[in-house]
């Protein structure tokens, strides 16, 4: 079995840790960049106020010569652009003023700064129309903040995958941690399943969640586990105190001389009575046995089969049935050989009991795909129909069959020995006569 | 005389079983505690113990282990109210030679005694030729023959007849046959078994021999030197 609860588990883990701390580290990118842009505004402040000292000194002749000075010092990080009135360069750092800005009013505040590319580099500038028409442009270059943006944001997608990583592995320590716990409860069940009633987990129970669910479920195993002892001791003891007393009358009976009419029919009555609290007892055991495993052998359905099909061939031979028994050998299933002899004698001596001379019995063991099938089938009387839902109910009898032998306990018992064996029981609906479909469970085929 | 030991708490089972043992010309010992039972096997010299299930101290069944250890070497037929198939397979699984569910016939009991003495005694002289008279079994080629010919027998009714041939001149029960010959420990309700040895029984009278003969009630007898001797 995949692990699948663990992988979930841990991939809740790890992205979680890496989507909050992706979070927090986005917030400070934008504190950074927002900070990056007011040192840059700052520096765009001072050299408008330069510039406005010249110029109210001496107009644009100052200005000209400050920025053909600053021009001649080629630094790239700044871009100083002085027009004429007819759009000719008077002085400036660069060839051409930038196309995609537009001067606007005039003074030199910092108010309407334009952020632009030129030349593949980002700029933040100021352009105005100085009083007689001259266009200037102040623009310092972008190109720092962005480094140290990219910079940071290379740092961010590393740090990502890191904690993405991180938080896998904490996170599946964490799920295997949890995991184990609940594999601990999951190893205690199937050997339950398996037929250990008994089974416990070892070691004290740790004072959290799981140690809750441990001791519950050991609670609910402990009461099964009562529950399954109470029907055992229940069934030791109604044996007991029906048996004691009726071997005490078979007893006397023995005494008794010269009415064997009377005694043998006696006799007669009590083995059937047993018979019946037997059947009874065998159901609920059945029933309290049921899926577990415990106490199931492997065995050759097959095999057993024909033993039981042959101690009763010669009865329904004499009863004059045509008998028809086609079993594949060699079928292995896991199961308890008294109960299921038990079974198929039952199933057989209902056919016989009801077919009448000259009816077909048939016997059939296959190899299904899932399942081996046992199909028994007459052309008897068949199942009435106020009966069919009912059939496998204890004490289930037809109105029609109150004359012959029998106490309604036969496919009851039959029920409950297959659902003890995991095998499904159906009634198929045939035009004449009983059907009974049987697909037992196959024996795996790594079992022992 | 051989001597039987009967662990028993209910007294009026216990008689009757020691009435039983002796019929058979045995002496019948009694206890009525387990412990006390387990004390008198591990102490005295015993043929047979006759073993009750539910007893004041525990599970005769759980015993058995206890007593073979001590070096009880007696057959332990296991006497007891639980009587279903899963309870008797259970006791035979445990060391219990033989097991019979109460309530029981006195005969049956008589039939299943015998058959556990003898069985403590049986010496295989032939472990191939079984012969009564003119009536021969053949082990290894599993044939019978009566007076010299061949009975065409199926497989079962072969082990049906070595069955009552290793207790020939004992009544053999319905109940005994279902468990040594089909190993089955349940009681099917109709007599299959009847048919089976029904079957068996007119192949040899048709070959001339009368060798099983019913035993009123319990079961049948094999006998083929007596009935030859008498008729």
């Amino acid at each position: 079995m995949l692990p699948t609860a663990t992988l979930r588990l841990a991939a809740v883990v790890a992205l979680a840790v890496t989507l909050l701390s992706l979070a927090g580290m986005a917030l400070q990118y934008r504190l950074v960049e927002g900070r990056l842009m007011v040192q840059a505004q700052g520096l765009l402040a001072a050299d408008l106020d330069g510039f406005a000292a010249l110029y109210e000194q001496r107009r644009i002749i100052a200005l000209r010569q400050a920025i053909e000075y600053r021009a001649a010092a080629a630094n790239p990080g700044e871009m100083l652009m002085l027009l004429a009135r007819d759009g000719a360069v008077l002085a400036g750092t660069h060839a051409d003023w930038p196309a995609t800005v537009v001067a606007r009013g005039d003074g030199f505040g910092t108010d309407g700064t334009v952020r632009f590319t030129d030349a593949g580099q980002d700029w933040l500038g100021v352009a105005r129309v100085l009083p007689g028409g001259f266009p200037l442009l102040v623009a310092r270059s972008l190109a720092p903040v962005e480094g140290t943006l990219a910079a940071l944001r290379k740092g961010i997608v590393a740090i990502g995958l890191g904690m993405l990583a991180a938080g896998a592995l904490v996170g599946w320590l964490m799920a295997r941690q949890v995991m184990a716990r609940i594999a601990r409860v999951n190893a205690l069940a199937d050997r339950v399943a398996a037929g250990d009633l008994a089974a416990r987990l070892p070691g004290a129970r740790s004072a959290d969640e799981f140690g809750l669910l441990e001791t519950h479920v050991h609670a609910m195993l402990d009461r099964i586990e009562a529950l399954n002892r109470a029907t055992h001791r229940l069934s030791d003891t109604i044996a007991h105190e029906l048996r004691t007393p009726l071997n005490r009358i078979l007893q006397r009976l023995a005494e008794i001389k010269g009415q064997e009419a009377v005694t043998d029919d006696l006799r007669a009555q009590m083995r059937q009575a047993i018979r019946l609290f037997d059947s009874l007892l065998d159901i609920s055991r059945a029933e309290a046995d049921q899926g577990s495993g415990g106490g199931l052998l492997p065995l050759d359905l097959s095999a057993l089969l024909a033993e039981i099909w042959e101690l009763y061939e010669p009865l329904a031979e004499d009863k004059g049935l045509i008998l028809d028994c086609d079993l594949a050998p060699g079928l292995q299933v896991l199961g308890d050989r008294t109960l299921i002899a038990q079974m198929a004698a039952n199933l057989l001596d209902n056919a016989v009991k009801y077919c009448r001379p000259g009816d077909q019995l048939r016997l059939h063991l296959t190899e299904g795909a899932a399942r081996h099938l046992i199909v028994l089938s007459d052309t008897g009387p068949g199942l009435p129909e106020d009966l069919r839902d009912r059939v496998f109910d204890r004490f289930a009898r037809a109105e029609r069959d109150r004359g012959l032998p029998g106490h309604g306990l036969g496919l009851a018992l039959v029920q409950a020995i297959a659902a003890r064996h995991g095998a499904k029981l159906s009634l198929p609906r045939r035009e004449k006569g009983f059907a009974i479909e049987i697909a037992w469970p196959k024996l795996a085929q790594d079992a022992p | 005389m051989d001597r039987i030991l009967i662990v028993e708490d209910d007294p009026q089972t216990a008689e009757a079983v020691a009435r039983t043992v002796r019929d058979l010309s045995c002496e019948a010992v009694i206890a009525t505690t387990l412990e006390a039972g387990i004390a008198e096997a591990l102490a005295g010299e015993f043929r047979v113990i006759v073993l009750d299930r539910m007893l004041p101290g525990g599970d005769g069944v759980d015993a058995i282990a206890r007593m073979r250890a001590g070096g009880a070497k007696a057959m332990i037929l296991v006497l007891s109210a639980l009587g279903r198939a899963a309870n008797r397979v259970e006791g035979l699984e445990k060391g219990a030679d033989d097991y019979l569910p109460k309530p029981f016939e006195p005969d049956e009991l008589r039939a299943r005694l015998r058959a556990l003495l003898r069985r403590g005694t049986i010496e295989v002289l032939d472990n191939d030729l079984m012969a009564f008279g003119d009536l021969e079994i053949r082990l290894k080629a599993r044939t019978v023959h009566v007076k010299r010919a061949h009975v065409a027998v199926s497989p079962k009714e072969f082990e049906l007849i070595t069955f009552f041939a290793r207790h020939a001149g004992q009544v053999v029960t319905r109940m005994q046959l279902l468990e040594q010959v089909w190993k089955l420990h349940f009681d099917p309700g109709t007599n299959v078994v009847d048919v089976h040895v029904g079957r068996l029984r007119r192949k040899l009278e048709a070959a001339g021999s009368a060798a099983i003969q019913t035993a009123r009630g319990e079961g049948y007898v094999f006998d083929p030197l007596a009935v030859s001797v008498s008729g």
